[in-house]
């Protein structure tokens, strides 16, 4: 507590970016530390869980320190600690976890678990301090591709989610076929600019009528497929067309089936959250076919759609005032449920 | 003064505190590799139990490896943590040499031996003499053979500690084992090493607590490989 304000510390340790984060009243970001990884990762063209563990462990208590120094915070005035528990990859979130708990016991602090996901949802709640649920959510990152009814800050519902790969991991596969390199988010939705999203028609893939369920999968063979039938026939690969029109056949899905979603639950908000939030083709695709409903619709800036502890931190304060609290027993749980 | 140790880096995590005289108090989960889930209930109970608190401790340590990997780093992350607040030393506990005090009083070599997979093991060879620890066989990733020759041509009577023992019980048929109760890791020899090592004048800052894996993660010996070729 500082001024008679609520401050959370929050950790955040579930794939390769370790951040620390201070909260003041759930929603005001103090500080937002972020050691990222993707330096570390890309020689090995994608995130390898050891090493990410690793310097999960050589990172975490640097970044805490810095996160106190920069929020002017002491760990005494902290109030509690919220800590990502799954999913994610078990050895990284275990490091947070770990950490965690050792402040929680230490500096005598309730310890608060919170679902990644929903940690990515909250960060809308930092970006605008306007937005409350009920809203239709679309979560979409390297990890996940869900759509999610929030009906409170602590409730929500899973209406869709990918059978296989996630969206952001489809992009990574296919930015490698394209030679791009890794992220592939990134990089795809750069290149796409320079080319014709309606050059090759990829197979959009609606699954049974009215499932708002995904699959990806299927797109990233089929550029494969187009790619092998071209270099046979001798024809030089234009990349910017690939790029555009995977992506558009990508994000075609994505956006009928989110929007169809609020429409059929009667939302009037569609919020966007997650790493793949911060694609700008997304962003332009959905603001339109929003205006269309006529549904208003949020994403949050592009730090706060990278995994960070600042919205681990909103989600925990949430729960937190709604009297949720963990024990020293978390656990990690990799393939933990919303 | 009181020592915090914390061992994680086998199968069953272990908490101890070490004071002045030496006395050690011990609290050993039953649990299989549910590290994360015992440790800090465990410490919290180890203390109430004894009628300590957190800000009686005076240093914080943690067996370093090798070990389990990620075991390792549940050990090393919560000692470094608990040493940040508490605003206390760490003390990095070389876990194949914290065995010596596994058998204080015996006279040949101790080996600690630990499954690293693939006819692989972390091991040591440890010798009291004179009241202190002669690292006779370095602690090291060896092939079990090579490891076992190394020993031998040290030609001393031996004890082998460790899981590796069970998982190659083939070249452990003869061998003298150390008996159950003493043969894997424990937090009571960890805060005995421990203790020494602080009087040495040996604890570190938090941050320069590290973990010792002796192996580097599969990906980057592949990538080396790769380079190699």
């Amino acid at each position: 507590m500082k001024d008679g304000k609520l401050l959370t510390m929050a950790i955040e340790s579930s794939c390769d970016e370790t951040s620390v984060a201070i909260v003041q009243e759930g929603r005001h970001v103090l500080s937002n530390i972020i050691a990222s990884q993707i330096k570390v990762h890309q020689v090995f063209g994608g995130v390898v869980p050891e090493i990410a563990s690793r310097h999960h462990l050589d990172n975490i208590n640097h970044v805490t320190d810095q996160a106190l120094a920069e929020a002017g915070v002491t760990m005494d005035e902290v109030d509690m600690i919220g800590v990502t528990y799954g999913p994610g990859l078990v050895g990284a979130l275990l490091i947070g976890l770990a950490t965690a708990k050792a402040y929680a016991l230490a500096a005598d602090k309730p310890l608060v678990g919170v679902h990644h996901i929903q940690g990515h949802i909250s960060a809308n709640y930092i970006e605008h301090k306007e937005l409350e649920p009920p809203f239709m959510a679309l979560v979409i990152s390297g990890g996940h591709t869900n759509i999610v009814e929030v009906t409170g800050y602590n409730e929500c519902r899973v209406l869709g989610k990918t059978r296989d790969d996630a969206a952001g991991e489809a992009y990574d596969k296919v930015a490698r076929v394209l030679g791009l390199g890794y992220p592939g988010g990134p990089l795809i939705d750069k290149i796409a600019k320079e080319g014709d999203p309606h050059a090759v028609e990829f197979k959009r893939v609606f699954l049974e009528k009215d499932s708002l369920d995904f699959s990806f999968s299927g797109i990233k063979t089929g550029v494969l497929n187009y790619i092998n039938s071209e270099k046979q026939a001798g024809r030089e690969i234009q990349v910017a067309d690939v790029a555009a029109s995977f992506q558009q056949a990508v994000l075609d899905v994505i956006v009928t089936k989110t929007v169809s979603a609020a429409v059929k639950m009667k939302k009037d908000k569609i919020v966007l959250a997650g790493g793949v939030a911060a694609n700008s083709k997304l962003r332009s695709m959905m603001e339109e076919a929003c205006k269309k409903e006529g549904l208003a619709l949020y994403y949050p800036s592009p730090i706060l759609c990278t995994d960070n502890a600042a919205m681990i931190g909103c989600a925990a304060y949430y729960k937190y005032k709604a009297g949720v609290t963990d024990d020293l027993t978390l656990d990690a749980i990799p393939n933990l449920p919303l | 003064m009181y020592i915090l140790a914390l061992e994680t880096t086998g199968a069953h995590a272990s908490v101890a505190i070490i004071d002045e005289e030496e006395r050690i108090f011990l609290k050993k989960s039953d649990g299989v590799l549910n590290h994360l889930q015992h440790l800090m209930p465990m410490t919290q109970e180890l203390l109430a139990e004894n009628n300590l608190r957190l800000s009686d401790i005076t240093a914080v340590a943690a067996s370093q490896g090798p070990g389990s990997f990620t075991g390792i780093r549940i050990g090393v992350s919560s000692a470094r943590a608990l040493a940040q607040v508490l605003d206390v030393k760490a003390i990095a506990v070389p876990t194949l040499k914290a065995f010596a005090y596994q058998a204080p009083d015996y006279k040949g070599l101790i080996c600690p031996v630990f499954d690293a997979r693939r006819n692989q093991v972390y091991a040591g060879a440890y010798r009291w003499e004179n009241g202190a620890i002669q690292e006779v066989v370095t602690g090291a990733p060896y092939l079990i053979e090579e490891f076992l020759e190394k020993v031998d041509a040290a030609g001393d009577q031996r004890m082998f500690f460790g899981d590796g023992t069970k998982a190659y019980a083939d070249y452990f048929q003869e061998a003298q084992l150390a008996p159950e109760e003493i043969r894997l890791q424990s937090a009571a020899s960890v805060a005995r090493l421990a203790k020494d090592l602080f009087s040495q004048g040996k604890a570190v800052s938090y941050e320069e607590l590290k973990p010792n894996y002796m192996r580097k993660a599969e990906a980057e010996r592949k990538l080396e490989e790769k380079k190699n070729e």
